[in-house]
């Protein structure tokens, strides 16, 4: 393509009446590819979730394309089960518990850099985001390694306090970014007229870094919700999350409850997501 | 606050304690520990008399089976990053430069939808597709375009595509924030002088997106040495990889020195990306982040 374009300049020289209409079309021809191969990819994306919701309501019990029809014994089935319910319901709390301490800890933790004079800030930031590049599935490992020696077996708090590691990054992301983009002229004005620190912190700073807090809290939520590798080490059988318990499920069966059980984590993971965006409104946060 | 120009840490320095509590007890005390764990004889709590050994490092170099492993997790992980950069960077390109405000956020949450779908769930989409009676080899064969069906699970073809789908969100969002703060007008001014609309991407856009494509490059293999559930499921239990092995060894042996010394090795790796990826973001955005 790149070949046909550089050269027009030239069929440009020997035919005079070509030139606009030539670089025209393949300009358009362009666009056209341009616009295909993204329109492939998002395809590409968003297939599968498809798939996932045909399989969840079609009625044979093992993977079958063209759908034989529609049905919902699989949602009844997922429903109906103990397990996956107990799963849902720990999920849910470890979800919960890690939100809350990941955002207390996270924006705290963003406040004190973006206004603590800390020296090695830098490092300090590099050193929190970390989790999120490292392997989870060694942050899972090194904690029960950590538990196995200290004899303390697989508590609660135990994989929530391995759940909060790696989705504080989030939150500290996300607050940071908004504690950077507001004037902190905001803040002096208010000292300046008289307002102690503690009602200026109060007053201005948290109003204005709500919204990063809680976008921090959304992805805190959803990625708990999901995590799979340190809650692979950590939960004790009998008492594991969704996701370890459709991954162990996947291992021997391929029926529609796994579907059933993905399309109500997907609509879980949107409604939360939506819900929050209708009251805090984080378009404009979420950005890496 | 910040004009007084104080160096000293204030009072909202304080704040990072507990976050610095949390990073000491359950961060670097448990990776400590396994880094003590991979050079002991066994575990000094139940056992009286352990020593120092390199017995766990030497067993991996020494026997060929380890080494392939690493092999295969860093080639599953270079591939995967490889195609996740073909695949995002287009997409990401559409992103940054979209005019339409619903468009950009139709986009943003075709490419967040995904991310929200967790990983074994979009694991099991792709069991149905890839499997021998999937819906791929289902419709190719309703068409007649194969006679029997191929083998698209249970290899590292199918790793692959699993772990692409399930990493490109991070490359296209790394992308997407580069591409954007790239002026157009550096574009329009080459198309101007006569380039093409390929040839000013490949000229001037492409080299200034440099930095973010080191970065999303180094973050998506960074993910994709450390994924676990992808290539068990799509691998059928028949491909080996690190975070797989080091699974293995807890689950199966309960070898726990050996699983910390693997852990060690992919620790390693995994570290020297995070550096190059701090690097690489801090030649995108220069000094403006911190202070």
């Amino acid at each position: 393509m790149q070949t046909t374009a550089s050269h027009s300049p030239s069929l440009a020289a020997s035919r005079p009446a070509a030139p606009a209409r030539t670089a025209g079309s393949v300009r358009r021809s362009g666009r056209t590819l341009y616009l295909a191969i993204n329109i492939a990819i998002l395809a590409f994306l968003l297939a599968p979730i498809a798939i996932v919701v045909v399989f969840a309501l079609n009625p044979t019990p093992f993977i079958q394309f063209p759908p034989v029809g529609v049905s919902l014994r699989w949602f009844e089935k997922f429903f109906a089960s103990r397990d996956f319910m107990h799963a849902l319901g720990f999920s849910l709390e470890v979800a919960v518990l890690t939100t809350v301490s990941a955002t207390i800890l996270g924006a705290s933790a963003a406040l004190a850099l973006a206004r603590g004079n800390l020296p090695g800030t830098r490092l300090i930031v590099a050193t929190m985001l970390s989790p999120l590049m490292l392997p989870a599935i060694l942050t899972g490992l090194a904690l029960f390694q950590t538990y196995v020696l200290l004899d303390v077996g697989r508590p609660t708090w135990g994989l929530v306090a391995g759940h909060t590691l790696v989705t504080l990054p989030y939150v500290v992301r996300t607050t940071l970014a908004v504690l950077h983009n507001f004037d902190t002229r905001l803040e002096e004005a208010a000292r300046n007229l008289g307002a102690s620190p503690l009602r200026t912190f109060f007053e201005v700073t948290l109003p204005l870094i709500k919204p990063g807090v809680l976008a921090g809290a959304i992805f805190a939520f959803i990625v708990s919700f999901d995590q799979f590798p340190v809650s692979l080490f950590l939960v004790s059988p009998g008492n594991e999350t969704l996701p370890v318990t459709l991954f162990n499920y996947l291992k021997f069966d391929l029926d529609g409850t796994i579907g059933a059980a993905s399309v109500v984590s997907i609509v879980l993971a949107f409604v939360v997501v939506i819900g929050l965006d209708r009251t805090v409104g984080l378009r404009s946060y979420v950005k890496l | 606050m910040s004009s007084t120009a104080t160096t000293r840490p204030n009072g909202l320095a304080l704040f990072i304690l507990p976050s610095a509590l949390l990073f000491a007890l359950f961060f670097f005390l448990p990776i400590g520990l396994m880094a003590l764990m991979s050079v002991l004889t066994g575990n000094p709590v139940v056992m009286p008399k352990v020593a120092f050994t390199t017995r766990h490092y030497a067993r991996m170099i020494g026997d060929p089976y380890y080494l392939e492993v690493i092999w295969t997790t860093i080639r599953i992980g270079l591939v995967t990053t490889l195609v996740a950069l073909l695949i995002g960077y287009p997409l990401a390109h559409w992103m940054a430069r979209i005019k339409s405000r619903t468009g950009h956020a139709l986009l943003l949450m075709a490419v967040l939808a995904p991310m929200l779908t967790g990983i074994v769930v979009r694991t099991f989409a792709w069991m149905t597709l890839l499997s021998d009676k999937g819906v791929i080899n289902e419709t190719l064969l309703a068409f007649g375009l194969i006679s029997q069906p191929l083998k698209l699970m249970y290899s590292e073809t199918g790793i692959v595509v699993g772990l692409v789908h399930i990493y490109v969100p991070f490359m296209v969002l790394t992308l997407t924030g580069v591409i954007g703060r790239i002026d157009e007008r550096l574009e329009q001014a080459a198309e101007n002088l006569g380039a093409s609309p390929l040839r000013a991407f490949i000229e001037v856009t492409l080299p200034l997106s440099l930095p973010g494509i080191l970065a999303g490059s180094l973050l998506v293999f960074a993910l994709a040495i450390s994924a676990y559930v992808t290539p068990i499921l799509l691998g059928g239990f028949q491909i080996m990889t690190l975070p797989i092995l080091i699974y293995q060894q807890i689950s199966a042996n309960f070898n726990v020195g050996f699983a910390a010394a693997l852990g060690i090795v992919l620790l390693m790796i995994s570290l020297l990306l995070v550096v190059a990826y701090n690097r690489a973001l801090g030649l995108v955005s220069g000094q403006r982040e911190l202070q």
